[in-house]
């Protein structure tokens, strides 16, 4: 059984790019362009975990797209990612270091943009599906 | 120094002694005058004023004393010599009394009489010299007054705002705009203390040229003003130094410069949007490029196919970007050289529309298209080509499958009137009024897929503007968009 990941990011060259490389290296992958087709395929697909943009069509969508899924029953225990550029672009930090933090995020870890296919590949199979 | 050729009148009603005295002095080079009579003499010399008068005492008709009394009232400063018999020396010593200048007793030598009008003239000469002078002090005075209240008035009138500063620190000098720029609300007065008067972020600068700590050069500063609207006034202040090199105090001229830095500010908006731009499809072409160095998606290149074509996308989008920043700054710079001739724009759109045939094919548009003939208008053609090849184009592309384009044409009052309609995804309120900025793009799941610089209609703006034209939008979201260009023609209804 392959393990599911949905990708959610406006970018269609970063979904050009790491869809290809998540489905080689033997996951099944979903994409969604923003965060309402992304809760929309969340239900649909029902992904193992969730790589989320953060800022598409509002600087936030991300988010608040973490936030539905974790209030939903079945997106409680589902991890999510957060990926965004913030950190370099505002000055904005993000820290899931602790519980508190994850559950105010209400995401799970963060990554820091631009993320190499490389880079998200090895994060994927390293850590978000190491015990897996 | 004395009066080398003086103007002398001679009155004596002895024509002996008048024609003697006469005749010696202009021996002299002096232009003598003569008078017989005491009326005549009063009437000759209060007509003019004379270097030297020669008054006899003793005249026929009137006492002298009257014609020296009559002449020193009109020139009190004439100079005037009494010629007298002895007999009559102690009326003369009176007249001295009167303001005759000395006399001469009859009868007298040649040699006497050239020394005593020697003597009559030098005495002239340092009073027309004193009258110069003082003359010219007042003449003086009058320009500095004048000079005063001329340079005043430029002050004034200056737009940059302008306050002098004593050494003691107190106001001496400033004009209204120097109030007005820093909406000072107190009445100001000479010797008021600057410090009680600037706002504070400009104490610093003062506090600087006092302690001399600069050196006495000048300096530049941009200073923020908040209250009560936010302006930023670039402040210049130099120290005032006298010939010996004392700071007798400082000047400080105050420019609004908030219209430039916020033209500095969007021209920093624009470079980093601008940047932004550029970097992201580096960035994806550059993630293809590790993807296919890396072996990721297998050996074969047909396992990059998607990726390979998405990056000459990137790069084609890329170049398109790279040549409308260059036209948009050609264009603010004004160096974009246009070849104006008549074109015939019916001919234009029409061959234009006909280009677009197969991509509307594709996509299986309908058009509907009504074209009056003969619309000529002024113009390069490749700006005016550009207008509405980007505006057929963005109706292709914004448009839905099996959607229409309208394309219309007509004269309008002097005007040509040309819209291009779509029935395609439209446009949300809030996009629509940035719709002409730069880099905007509507960004929805409609919009996904479809490329473009964001510069696109900011240059044709600019293009219809540079025409006196006007180009409107008139759109509801998911319904379709109107674009109205409206341009000069150059023919007469």
């Amino acid at each position: 059984m392959k393990h599911k990941i949905l990708l959610v990011d406006d970018d269609v060259d970063l979904i050009n790019l790491y869809q290809p490389i998540l489905q080689n290296a033997g996951f099944e992958v979903e994409v969604a362009f923003n965060a309402e087709e992304g809760i929309q395929k969340f239900s649909q697909f029902k992904p193992e975990a969730m790589l989320v943009d953060l800022a598409m069509e509002h600087f936030d969508s991300g988010f608040v797209l973490c936030k539905k899924i974790k209030s939903l029953p079945e997106g409680k225990n589902i991890p999510v990612v957060i990926m965004t550029a913030a950190a370099h672009e505002t000055g904005i930090r993000f820290s899931t270091q602790t519980e508190e933090e994850k559950n105010w995020i209400k995401a799970d870890d963060y990554l820091d943009k631009p993320i190499s296919a490389r880079d998200l590949l090895q994060y994927v199979t390293e850590k978000l599906f190491k015990n897996r | 120094m004395r009066i080398d050729k003086a103007k002398i009148l001679v009155v004596d009603d002895e024509m002996g002694m008048r024609e003697g005295i006469k005749r010696l002095l202009e021996i002299e080079n002096h232009q003598v005058d003569t008078a017989e009579t005491g009326a005549q003499g009063i009437s000759l010399g209060t007509a003019f004023e004379y270097d030297l008068y020669l008054l006899d005492l003793k005249i026929g008709d009137c006492d002298g004393t009257e014609v020296l009394r009559q002449i020193k009232a009109r020139y009190p400063e004439a100079i005037c010599v009494i010629v007298t018999a002895y007999a009559s020396i102690d009326t003369a010593v009176e007249t001295t009394r009167l303001g005759a200048y000395h006399y001469i007793a009859k009868p007298f030598s040649p040699e006497e009489l050239y020394h005593l009008v020697g003597r009559a003239l030098e005495r002239r000469w340092y009073i027309l010299e004193a009258r110069r002078l003082r003359e010219e002090q007042e003449r003086r005075l009058m320009e500095v007054a004048h000079e005063k209240s001329r340079i005043r008035t430029i002050i004034n009138t200056i737009d940059d705002g302008i306050v002098v500063v004593n050494q003691e620190k107190q106001i001496v000098l400033w004009n209204p705009r120097f109030v007005k720029l820093l909406e000072i609300d107190r009445k100001i007065n000479v010797g008021d203390l600057v410090f009680d008067i600037l706002p504070e972020n400009l104490h610093e600068q003062f506090n600087q040229m006092f302690a001399g700590q600069t050196e006495l050069k000048a300096i530049k500063q941009e200073v923020v003003i908040h209250a009560p609207a936010k302006l930023v006034i670039m402040v210049n202040t130099t120290p005032i130094i006298n010939t010996s090199g004392e700071m007798l105090g400082v000047v400080s001229v105050l420019r609004d410069i908030s219209e430039l830095k916020q033209l500095d500010l969007l021209k920093s908006q624009f470079i980093n949007m601008a940047a932004h731009e550029l970097k992201a499809p580096l960035s994806a072409i550059k993630g293809y490029v590790e993807l296919l160095i890396d072996r990721t998606l297998g050996e074969t290149l047909e396992s990059y196919k998607q990726q390979l074509d998405r990056s000459r996308e990137r790069i084609d989008a890329l170049v398109s970007l790279i040549n409308d920043l260059l036209n948009i700054s050609r264009m603010e710079a004004g160096t974009i050289r246009r070849d104006i001739e008549p074109i015939d724009l019916s001919n234009l759109l029409t061959h234009t529309v006909e280009f677009f045939h197969t991509d509307m094919d594709k996509r299986s548009l309908t058009l509907d298209s009504s074209i009056e003939p003969n619309l000529v208008m002024d113009a390069d053609r490749e700006e005016i080509q550009r207008v509405f090849t980007n505006l057929i184009s963005n109706a292709i592309k914004y448009n839905k499958e099996n959607g229409k384009i309208t394309v219309n044409a007509q004269r309008d009052n002097g005007y040509i009137r040309v819209q291009i309609a779509d029935t395609g995804i439209g446009l949300k309120p809030e996009e629509k009024e940035h719709l002409f900025e730069e880099f905007f793009r509507a960004k929805n799941p409609l919009t996904r897929n479809i490329t473009g610089t964001g510069l696109g209609l900011t240059i044709l703006k600019k293009i219809v503007d540079s025409y006196a034209g006007r180009i409107e939008v008139e759109s509801e979201f998911e319904s379709g968009s109107t674009f109205t260009v409206i341009l000069p023609t150059n023919q007469i209804n």
